[in-house]
């Protein structure tokens, strides 16, 4: 059944009183659906390089693509209750809920806020439906931190535009029906829809990957791809799209890799509280508690941050800047949380039999993409000095 | 077809669990609470009844107000109506909880909505009492049978299937019938987050039943011991197999 679980999330400041019915009704839903569906096959994906694909009706059927959207069969859902989703489908992987981050937040949002009626029309019920897979091209081979300087280049031609450049690092680019490219036009950076099978756009796998095993990554490539011009993306010019794409992904992020952390807090207090060495559990001895604590401690700050910046973005007040420290500080919590909680495990912590190691290394991907920690603390240096950093 | 469920609003305890210093309840601090999994399951068979015959669906409980929850999960399911028999948040007996049910079956009634099956779980996942349906279904004088794992219908009866050893047990009753469901008749839904939005522009009908005089109290609950969960090793290789055997008899498998 799942619904009478073992699995509790970290509440040690009573968090769970300020959610409303909704918000934990959301919270279920996705829990439940992680704990039958995921917790149980998540390993073996991982093992073989391979995402769940079996699992997107499903997860399109509850309504977690485009969730905080309104409209165009998207359910609506408030940001907390967003956020709360996101927690949950990262407690099951990062890849889990990198595509929905890449589905909703990079892909339908800029259909959402930057998209004509027709595109809207066309993409987002089938989005939200998961009949279309997006992906977002921005990063490209030489462009990661420093998007402004992209070399893709959209070359106005009558009635069309034709797209030349690489993309990388792209989720989703390899199973995606729909990429939203950024390239530079005349003057501008735009947004462009380009649907696969379009002539001149092709994608490769990238494989080899130590971290996010169990999600699509790849390239794509750009070779005099003709797009008409009425797949640009006529509201927003300039960095400022793929920007606002990025600080909603970055929301969620910042939610989801708390739920990473809670699975190894979760995992390593059980362990240590059954494992026992020198004839007591191992969670009687001081150094075990101490880590245990401060995991604990560093899981509920970053709840009370995700917390507040929802209600910011619900009252549509949220700052950028904002959304970079609830990010770095986010993932730097979670990818701690997962050494520590590597660590207790001891030996078994490097097996897959456990999570922990599986989310560490993960982890190290979360904390690199959608803004490394340097660029979210050089976006907060240059907030309160005045000065930029890296200009 | 219209159907009628009965929930009840439990504590999610999953395997750790407190008691209040009192003894008298579940301490339910930092739980979860939950509609109890058999009726869960009854949810699940009255929607897909609607799903393969038409007409309505609804959702009862009697609880206290925060029991509207389980309620409107049921609506996000895809359950048409909420009532709620508001009480105090005190512990009902089965007697007093079945009379304030019938009352409100016949009161729904009189306003032209007849129920043609009232579903229940088989019991409730923390009293366990087995008892609210069959007397409901006695107050009604409506057939009933209990722990049914399949439901279908053939002109305009019920057959429900009960598993018995080796089998099944076939019934056919009448309508309108009660029917107590038990785990494993379905897989029940979870609610999507478009129907959670839903769920939360239908209105829930609140009614305020007179608390009768209990007849049956409840004295205190007991936490029974927490199993060790501690693996014994019998031996290795060949040399275990006595002592497996004897372990088979002492348990009483051979």
């Amino acid at each position: 059944m799942g619904t009478l679980s073992d699995y509790r999330s970290v509440d040690y400041f009573n968090l769970d009183e300020l959610l409303t019915e909704e918000q934990r009704q959301v919270r279920r839903t996705v829990r439940a659906f992680v704990t039958e569906k995921i917790l149980p096959i998540i390993a073996d994906c991982y093992e073989q390089q391979k995402f769940p694909e079996e699992l997107i009706p499903e997860m399109a059927e509850l309504g977690f693509f485009g969730a905080n959207l309104q409209g165009y069969g998207a359910a609506g859902i408030d940001n907390i209750a967003y956020g709360l989703m996101m927690q949950e489908l990262e407690r099951g992987d990062s890849g889990l809920r990198s595509m929905a981050s890449v589905q909703g937040g990079l892909v339908m949002y800029p259909i959402y806020a930057f998209g004509s009626e027709e595109q809207k029309q066309k993409y987002l019920p089938a989005m939200a439906k998961a009949k279309m897979i997006g992906c977002f091209g921005l990063t490209e081979p030489e462009h990661g931190s420093d998007p402004a300087g992209m070399e893709t280049t959209a070359v106005k031609d009558g009635k069309n535009y034709v797209l030349n450049g690489n993309k990388t690092w792209i989720t989703n680019a390899n199973v995606a029906d729909v990429a939203i490219i950024w390239a530079k036009t005349d003057d501008q950076i735009r947004g462009f829809l380009v649907e696969k099978g379009t002539k001149g756009f092709s994608t490769a796998k990238i494989d080899g990957k130590f971290s996010m095993r169990a999600s699509h990554t790849g390239e794509i490539y750009l070779n005099d791809c003709r797009v008409p011009k009425d797949n640009m993306l006529p509201s927003v010019e300039g960095l400022k799209g793929p920007l606002s794409c990025l600080n909603q992904a970055r929301y969620g992020i910042s939610w989801g890799v708390i739920g990473a952390a809670m699975a190894c807090y979760d995992e390593a207090l059980k362990y240590c509280l059954e494992r026992k060495q020198f004839d007591k559990p191992i969670a009687s001895y001081q150094l075990v508690q101490e880590k245990l604590v401060d995991m604990l401690t560093e899981i509920t700050k970053a709840q009370l941050l995700s917390y507040r910046l929802g209600q910011l973005k619900d009252a549509d007040t949220l700052l950028h800047t904002q959304v970079s420290m609830a990010k770095r500080n986010n993932c730097r919590m979670a990818l701690d949380v997962s050494r520590m909680a590597r660590d207790l495990l001891g030996g078994n912590g490097i097996t897959l039999d456990y999570q922990a190691i599986r989310h560490m290394t993960n982890l190290e991907t979360v904390y690199t993409y959608e803004g490394t920690d340097h660029i979210h603390t050089l976006v907060m240096g240059a907030d309160i000095t005045g000065i930029q950093a890296f200009r | 077809m219209n159907t009628l469920v009965c929930i009840k609003r439990v504590p999610d305890t999953g395997a750790r669990f407190a008691l209040t210093s009192d003894g008298q309840d579940i301490d339910s601090r930092n739980l979860e609470f939950t509609i109890s999994p058999h009726e869960e399951c009854a949810v699940e068979e009255a929607i897909r009844i609607q799903e393969k015959q038409g007409g309505s669906t609804a959702v009862l409980t009697l609880g206290p107000e925060v029991a509207s929850e389980q309620i409107r999960e049921s609506l996000a399911k895809g359950i048409d109506r909420g009532v709620l028999l508001e009480t105090d948040g005190s512990e009902w007996d089965p007697q007093a909880t079945s009379q304030a049910i019938v009352n409100a079956v016949q009161s729904i009634q009189k306003t032209g909505t007849k129920y043609d099956l009232v579903l229940f779980g088989n019991e409730s996942a923390d009293s366990g009492d087995y008892q609210v349906g069959v007397r409901v279904a006695a107050a009604l004088d409506w057939p009933c049978i209990t722990g049914i794992k399949s439901i279908e219908f053939q002109n305009n009866q019920v057959v429900a299937k009960r598993e018995a050893p080796g089998g099944w047990e076939l019934f056919r009753l009448t309508l309108p019938a009660v029917v107590t469901v038990k785990e494993g008749i379905n897989v029940p839904r979870h609610p999507s987050l478009r129907g959670i939005m839903t769920a939360k522009k239908k209105e829930i009908e609140r009614i305020k039943p007179a608390k009768p005089e209990l007849k049956l109290l409840k004295q205190n609950l007991r936490k029974p011991q927490e199993k060790s969960g501690e693996i014994q090793i019998l031996g290795h290789g060949i040399e275990a197999v006595p002592a497996i055997v004897a372990k088979l008899k002492e348990l009483g498998v051979i």
